[in-house]
């Protein structure tokens, strides 16, 4: 028989064990990641980049998308608004590029805490559709106001090396990662994870969940800035359509929900899954590139209309989850 | 009031501290409706609720909860995907300032898990757990809000006799350490066995209030629940 201490102590030197494993290899993966510029191609750089910031934006939207359960579709107005403060502060007020990236980031969350206070009174489909109507709106805002450069756009100085944007992003996405390893274990997580449970139980055991979901709304909404401010210094250009453009929704809502929304890393997988299968379609044929988001949101609604995350947390199994699913829905 | 149906009809109630206060009445009496408005969750056309001196109508749910007033649901409401021992913890983290860092909110549900007996099962998933069990856990969560006042809504309701005195048990024990309860029920036995007081509502009014041997024998009472031609006999 083993007495509960030594059983306790055991177990304790097994997590840690496993906690060293899992910090080694993350380390390892940070290292090659850094050194990985040095040794590939521009092109791969490139796409690699393109890569991370899709993992940041499948990361941030799990926070309200994924843990509070909130489907937010509006988040490229978030990023719409990172890219052109950080346009304006460096292009036409010659900030450094950190100040002016953390400025959009903030800015971002700040607008987020704002609607935030009027969108998030309303659930589900109702929430999905204003979130979108906020990004038009932006977007149109953008269109037509002086400080923005209205319909032609606004241009952003060269930078004097392209690889800064790869380090940039990966900083970006290491730290996205970090904030959602961290947030369900802490108290805001809980709260969120009791309010996406069962809401009326939250609140009577002492959770008021407006100000909790205006911090999942404002966090996302903060990562989304990042990814726009370095966009938009990346690629030197940015316009209303481009930037307020809600392809960057959809893709992080499918790259998430693709990777499996209950885990950190999951919209990271979903991310390196899709993006690099995407990329691969563009250089076989357009045509399958541009019917192969389209064609997954069908797959995903057919074969998970709660979601994937319903089905990866089925107690049942993901196979017996999705043939309820489609027997529930006559398929 | 619900439009033009009055769930509740000027009910006077009061509870003192290190009662236990019974609350009882045919279905459809009002007992939720009144739990609801006491907890926050309907707001009284009229009349206030007061809490030790402190107004609660007109307070939101989560605030009420932090001032020391915990409720069961009658159907039970366990976060389903998160284990035994998290769903303790949450009320734990969300009572105000007395509340601790996650890591002891953890540590906290496990000993209010031993208090209710379900210290075993702390990591089973709350949507594996039997009735009864549901039962704890919702007593359980309530007292991770370190409450003064606990309202109980039928707690009782499909436990087998030998389950009904260990809650009594249980019951007894949490108010020995203080604890005022206000307990809904239709289990008789349970409200004769633990209770000082007893009031009745009948459609949505208070009818009979006093110890639970005289209200029991009331004939207004037993009209209410049998009919009047039992009672007139």
């Amino acid at each position: 028989m083993i007495r509960p201490a030594q059983a306790a102590s055991g177990a304790l030197r097994q997590g840690l064990r496993a906690g060293y494993a899992t910090a080694a290899l993350v380390a390892a993966g940070l290292l090659a990641a850094a050194v990985f510029p040095l040794v590939a191609g521009g092109y791969y750089v490139r796409i690699v980049t393109g890569i991370y910031m899709f993992g940041v934006l499948a990361s941030a939207w799990n926070l309200i998308g994924g843990y509070t359960g909130y489907p937010d579709f509006g988040g490229a107005a978030f990023l719409g608004i990172g890219a052109y403060t950080t346009g304006i502060l460096l292009g036409q007020h010659h900030w450094p590029f950190a100040g002016a990236l953390l400025a959009g980031c903030l800015l971002a969350a700040a607008v987020a805490a704002g609607m935030g206070v009027l969108l998030l009174r309303l659930r589900g489909h109702y929430f999905a559709i204003s979130t979108l109507g906020f990004l038009l709106v932006l977007q149109q805002l953008a269109a037509n106001l002086g400080i923005t450069g209205g319909g032609s756009g606004m241009n952003l100085p060269v930078a004097r090396s392209f690889t800064g944007f790869y380090y940039w992003m990966l900083g970006v996405l290491a730290v996205a990662v970090a904030v959602g390893e961290a947030f369900p274990r802490s108290r805001a997580g809980y709260a969120l994870a009791a309010i996406r449970e069962n809401q009326d139980a939250a609140q009577v055991l002492g959770i008021e969940p407006l100000p909790y979901k205006i911090l999942a709304y404002a966090t996302n909404a903060f990562f989304f800035g990042a990814v726009g401010g370095v966009y938009a210094y990346w690629f030197t250009f940015i316009d209303p359509p481009t930037v307020f453009n809600i392809d960057f929704s959809i893709q992080a809502v499918v790259m998430c929900l693709f990777g499996g929304p209950a885990t950190s890393l999951g919209p990271v997988v979903g991310a390196i899954v899709l993006k690099s299968l995407d990329t691969i379609l563009t250089n076989v044929s357009l045509f399958l590139h541009n019917v192969f988001f389209g064609a997954l949101v069908c797959l995903l609604v057919v074969f998970a209309p709660r979601g994937l995350a319903e089905l990866v947390r089925a107690p049942e199994g993901l196979w017996a989850a999705i043939r309820a699913e489609l027997r529930e829905h006559r398929i | 009031m619900f439009g033009r149906l009055t769930a509740v009809d000027r009910v006077d109630l009061a509870v003192e501290p290190g009662e236990i206060v019974g609350l009882i009445g045919p279905n459809g009496a009002g007992k939720s409706t009144l739990i609801n408005v006491i907890t926050g969750i309907e707001p009284p056309t009229a009349g206030s609720v007061v809490f030790d001196g402190q107004r609660l109508d007109g307070l939101r749910p989560a605030a009420i909860a932090r001032l020391g007033v915990a409720r069961t649901f009658q159907i039970a409401q366990p976060f389903r995907h998160m284990t035994v021992r998290q769903n303790v913890a949450v009320p734990a983290l969300f009572r105000g300032r007395s509340a601790p860092r996650v890591s002891h909110a953890l540590r906290e549900a496990d000993a209010i898990l031993e208090t209710v007996g379900l210290g075993p099962k702390r990591d089973f998933p709350a949507h594996a757990l039997t009735t009864p069990d549901l039962r704890r856990l919702e007593l359980a969560k309530a007292l991770a809000l370190r409450p003064r006042l606990v309202l109980l809504d039928e707690v009782m309701a499909g436990l087998t006799p030998a389950e009904v005195n260990e809650a009594m048990e249980l019951l007894r024990r949490l108010h020995g350490d203080g604890l005022t309860l206000l307990v809904v029920e239709h289990v008789l036995r349970a409200v004769m066995g633990l209770c000082h007081r007893v009031v009745v509502l009948h459609y949505g009014r208070k009818i009979a209030e006093g110890p639970p041997a005289r209200v029991t024998e009331d004939p207004a009472v037993i009209a209410a629940y049998v009919g009047t031609r039992a009672a007139t006999r």
